[in-house]
């Protein structure tokens, strides 16, 4: 089952001389449950492309779909409810609210929806986290992967049909990386649950089910990963 | 947590320092909104009481109606009381005394005495029967009387009526003034006494009908109906404008009111202004530091109605503390100002609540203070809501000014996702900028981060402007105050000794025994000669001569309009002429003329050396000349005073009154003034403390403003001063650059200020003094020196607080970035 459709996807910054192409005819879908890594250089158009999938910004041309739903022919209103019953967003710099404790800031996401947070699984996300001792603690109590984990744990409890990670493990040492990384692994198979991650780490994109790469713009699919997939090897000889 | 919006109480009790600043300026205008409303409403009691007491508590009298069309009237339910008062002698012409003194005879029926002048009957009972009557206070202490004595009302052909005192009623001003005593006896009796008339109508016995409604809206509507089905013209109806206006029931015609309401609710709206100014800039500060959250919060799933909600729940939740605690604030400052006033004026503000509570300010605080912050809270609430879900994923989200706007446009970074702007929509910035490289850069810069936004500019210069219009606006209530209150002029006496008959015949040596009185605080006597022929320029007419001692020429030289005082003082033959228009009352005679003068059937000159515009007399008919004694005696031969007057000290009792008076003896007339001195006083304190403690606060909300405008402008832009540390910026050249900044938004919005405040307070002059006193409007300088200069002084105050901040954190911050 087709979870996100992307379908010529292009986007372009000004005009004239200083016109920037920063996405380029993109396509690629990705299937329910498939935990999927988008790698490329620095101003490449990854970010630009999870934007354009997260409906926070408008391509030039081309379309999104999430479960069928184009993003795009939605009003602002409908297409923010849309974006916080189906997407969820991990960020590199956390972005949790500093004012709230762990327990309340996986459960604001819900409060938004008018939802009373289910109790049973929010213990449920924090089991998942490994974050049940902490619940009570404010973000700033928290080490730099715990607070990505709440991030995370924020992102799964509405129970979205994608969730956008960029660059997740970007403000993180190598062990808080995997750690989160292992995290939305079991997230991926546990909930069946589809994601799409921003990386430098060409390791950390290893570990995905899948590999995308962007370069000036264009998309190409690595297809599936694994340390032993031929692109990996690739990388490591360049 | 059950709720989003349970966040604002969690964002609210953690950066309580952050709001402090919101919170000030949220108390600062319920505070100021309590304190003028407070202000104003204890003016409207002390006035409504003034009134009451002074004139009595009625609000029409109708003349020549017949006792039936009275019934008629009294028995409507509008009604709340009626009673007939006549009076007998009120001019002194008819000639009854009582004692040796003059006495006005007045006829009322108790309530007049007990509703319309409340408390009036300290000792006794109204008079009952046909032989009682009651009596003023001043014939008690004077003729020895007790209740139950026997007096007797001398008429002119000296026929004498005894009666019995019932009791005493306290001295009207007019009484002490004119010291005469004062008569009053029930309907019946004052009927009976009345001379020639037997079975007549009320206005035979010179008598009218005071009438006190229940307080209602439509007093106007019940007026116009009693008119016109009892067939009342104008002339028959009198009414209480002061009391009606006062109520809201003046006449629609009296404009002067309108005028006073306009000014007071345009006044109101400038404050009203004022705070959502103060307000919306302070929480636009705040929410602007905030991108990055609203961000991650539409991210997240807020739509913008959820994020303009939470925003106004922050701004309602800062009430909570700031709306109490500036009523409080406003509430002490109302009682500070009632027990100030009764000190001042314990005679006039005696009645006043000692911790009055005033509930229309109280409410005006709480709905002006809520619908302040809602009103402010709307641009940053909308700010807020429109904050792109970018702002979180973007690393440079803090403060994109057209300055780096600028730069991505030219040389577009591939990292950024910002679209390049286009070229319309650039700021006068980039044309500073290229003027970097042969200017100072930090001043530019200081200049560039003013104009940077317009939408900020825009309310920084309106803020500062604000400030400046507000105080002009509200300088011209002190020129309403000076026309409105009969101010006391430094010769105003507290007691007056007058000659029998107004002749000369007040010894010097009365002058010098009450001189060395210890109550006595200054004395000094005027010779008066009337009606004297004078021949001035070929035209006859007659001039009223009075003679001025040092102590008066002194005060006169306040009013020389021309000429010179100390000829007059110093040469004889010399004089003064007074010109006062405002009284209706110039002359033709100018500087340098000279007069002839008969007096005494022979003819002298008098140069006229000098013109002033104000003396404490006036005349009907010809002019006032004021010369030295000297001059006055050789004028007229005569030697003695017409006139002496007293100032007491301020440790005077009653008993050095009544010393001076034995002292005077009792042939003359003696007035004392003290009563009407004391309500000029109190009417004066009163108004003062109004008017400038309204300019005080102006001058505060002016300060509070710029200081935290510049404060939060400053500490915006913290992380931007911690880059520019990081590439050198040395401490005096951030000096400079919050300098250049906080200038560039004061001189422009001092300029504006300056042209609007201006024209608000010409066109404020015109409603409130023009129309009414006919003075001409002319450009406040004194107020425009005060205003800007306590704009200078806030601009100096708000650049010194955040440089010494910035100094502190220099060199850590490096650390915001």
């Amino acid at each position: 089952m087709q979870i996100l459709q992307v379908q010529n996807l292009c986007k372009t910054y000004g005009t004239g001389e200083v016109r920037v192409n920063a996405l380029r005819n993109v396509s690629f879908s990705l299937e329910k449950g498939e935990f999927a890594a988008v790698i490329g250089e620095s101003g490449s158009g990854k970010s630009t492309l999870l934007n354009c999938i997260g409906s926070l910004d408008f391509p030039t041309s081309g379309s999104v779909l999430i479960d069928g739903n184009n993003l795009f022919t939605m009003k602002e209103e409908e297409r923010t409810i849309f974006r916080r019953r189906n997407i969820g967003f991990i960020f590199q710099s956390f972005q949790l609210v500093p004012e709230l404790n762990v327990e309340q800031n996986i459960m604001f996401p819900l409060l938004l929806d008018y939802r009373k947070p289910d109790s049973a699984a929010v213990e449920e996300i924090l089991e998942l986290l490994g974050l049940k001792d902490r619940r009570h603690h404010l973000p700033n109590q928290l080490s730099g992967g715990q607070q990505q984990r709440v991030a995370i744990g924020r992102a799964l409890i509405t129970r979205p049909k994608l969730i956008l990670a960029d660059e997740p493990t970007g403000n993180l040492d190598s062990r808080a990386s995997q750690d989160v990384l292992d995290l939305l692994i079991k997230a991926s198979r546990q909930y069946q649950q589809t994601i799409l991650m921003i990386t430098h780490n060409n390791s950390l994109a290893a570990c995905a089910d899948r590999v995308l790469r962007v370069s000036d713009g264009r998309l190409s699919d690595m297809g599936s990963s694994g340390k032993k997939g031929a692109w990996y090897r690739d990388e490591k000889l360049s | 947590m059950k709720n989003y919006l349970d966040l604002v109480l969690f964002y609210t009790k953690t950066h309580r320092k952050q709001n402090r600043m919101s919170i000030l300026c949220i108390i600062l205008s319920v505070f100021l909104v309590t304190s003028i409303f407070g202000m104003a409403d204890m003016y409207v009691r002390s006035q409504l009481i003034k009134t009451k007491r002074d004139d009595g508590n009625w609000h029409i009298s109708i003349k020549n109606i017949s006792d039936e069309e009275a019934s008629l009237i009294a028995s409507r339910p509008e009604v709340k009381s009626m009673f007939c008062y006549g009076v007998l002698n009120y001019m002194l012409d008819k000639g009854y005394t009582l004692g040796e003194k003059d006495a006005v005879i007045c006829g009322s029926e108790e309530g007049y005495l007990t509703q319309i002048w409340s408390d009036t009957i300290p000792e006794g009972a109204f008079p009952q029967k046909p032989d009682e009557i009651l009596v003023s206070a001043n014939a008690k202490k004077e003729l020895g009387l007790k209740v139950g004595s026997q007096v007797s009302i001398r008429d002119a052909s000296g026929i004498e009526y005894p009666y019995t005192i019932s009791g005493f009623v306290p001295n009207p001003s007019m009484i002490a003034r004119k010291d005469i005593y004062g008569i009053f006896m029930n309907t019946d009796t004052f009927r009976d006494f009345y001379p020639d008339v037997e079975n007549g109508e009320p206005a035979d016995y010179n008598s009218c009908f005071m009438v006190q409604f229940h307080n209602h809206r439509n007093m106007r509507r019940t007026i116009n109906d009693i008119k016109e089905q009892f067939h009342l013209s104008d002339s028959q109806v009198g009414e209480q404008s002061m009391l009606l206006g006062m109520l809201g029931q003046s006449d629609a015609g009296n404009q002067f009111f309108m005028f006073i309401y306009s000014a007071a609710a345009f006044l109101s709206a400038l404050v009203l202004l004022a705070g959502i100014l103060m307000i919306a800039s302070s929480l636009n500060s705040n929410i602007a530091g905030r991108t990055q959250f609203f961000g991650m919060l539409r991210c997240i799933g807020a739509t913008p109605k959820q994020i303009i909600r939470l925003v106004h729940k922050e701004a309602l939740c800062l009430c909570r503390l700031a709306i109490p605690v500036s009523i409080a604030a406003g509430t002490a400052v109302i009682w500070i100002l009632c027990a100030l006033l009764r000190f001042l004026s314990p005679k006039y503000f005696g009645t006043m609540p000692v911790f009055a509570v005033s509930f229309p300010s109280i409410a005006a605080g709480i709905v002006i203070g809520i619908l302040t912050v809602l009103l402010a809270a709307r641009a940053p609430a909308k700010r807020a809501s429109k904050t792109s879900p970018q702002a979180a994923v973007s690393g440079n989200v803090d403060h994109i000014s057209p300055v780096q706007e600028t730069y991505i446009y030219t040389a577009p970074c591939k990292k950024s996702s910002r679209p390049a702007q286009p070229a319309a929509k650039q700021s006068v910035c980039p044309f500073l900028l290229r003027r970097i490289l042969t200017h100072k850069v930090d001043i530019i810069l200081g200049i560039c981060h003013a104009l940077e936004s317009p939408k900020t500019f825009l309310l920084t210069v309106s803020s500062f402007a604000l400030s400046i219009i507000l105080f002009l606006s509200f300088s011209t209530t002190i020129d309403f105050m000076k026309h409105a209150i009969t101010a006391l002029k430094p010769w105003s006496p507290d007691l007056s000794v007058v000659a029998p008959d107004n002749t000369c015949s007040l010894k010097h040596s009365l002058l010098d025994a009450f001189q060395d009185s210890t109550a006595v605080k200054q004395v000094y006597g005027r010779m008066f000669a009337y009606d004297l022929p004078v021949t001035v320029n070929g035209r006859s007419s007659t001039v009223m001569l009075i003679s001025y001692d040092a102590a008066q020429f002194k005060w006169a030289g306040k009013y020389l309009i021309e000429g010179s005082i100390k000829d007059v003082e110093q040469e004889t033959g010399t004089g003064l002429i007074v010109s006062a228009p405002q009284y209706n009352n110039p002359t033709e005679i100018r500087t340098g003329d000279t007069l002839s003068l008969i007096t005494n059937e022979s003819f002298a000159n008098i140069r006229i050396a000098g013109m002033v515009s104000e003396c404490p007399f006036n005349t009907e008919k010809g002019d006032i000349i004021l010369c030295s004694e000297d001059t006055f005696r050789q004028l007229t031969g005569e030697e003695d005073y017409t006139v002496i007057d007293i100032q007491l000290s301020r440790k005077a009792t009653d008993s050095d009154v009544e010393a001076i008076r034995a002292l005077a003896g009792s042939e003359i007339t003696f007035s004392d003034m003290r009563m009407d001195k004391e309500s000029v006083l109190g009417a004066n304190y009163c108004f003062k403390l109004f008017v400038y403690g309204f300019l005080f606060l102006i001058a505060m909300v002016t300060i509070c403003n710029i200081v935290n405008c510049i404060a939060m402008s400053v500490e915006a832009r913290i992380k931007y001063y911690g880059c520019l540390r990081a590439i050198g910026l040395s401490y005096r050249q951030l000096t400079r650059m919050i300098v250049a900044q906080t200038l560039t938004y004061a001189l422009t919005g001092g300029v504006i200020g300056t042209m609007l405040g201006l024209l608000s307070n010409k066109l404020l002059f015109e409603w409130l003094v023009t129309f009414r006193w006919n003075e001409s409007w002319s450009v406040p300088a004194t107020e425009l020196c005060v205003i800007l200069s306590i704009t200078t002084l806030s601009v100096a105050l708000s650049v010194w607080a955040p440089v010494t901040l910035s100094k502190q954190r220099y060199h850590t911050l490096h650390h915001d970035i």
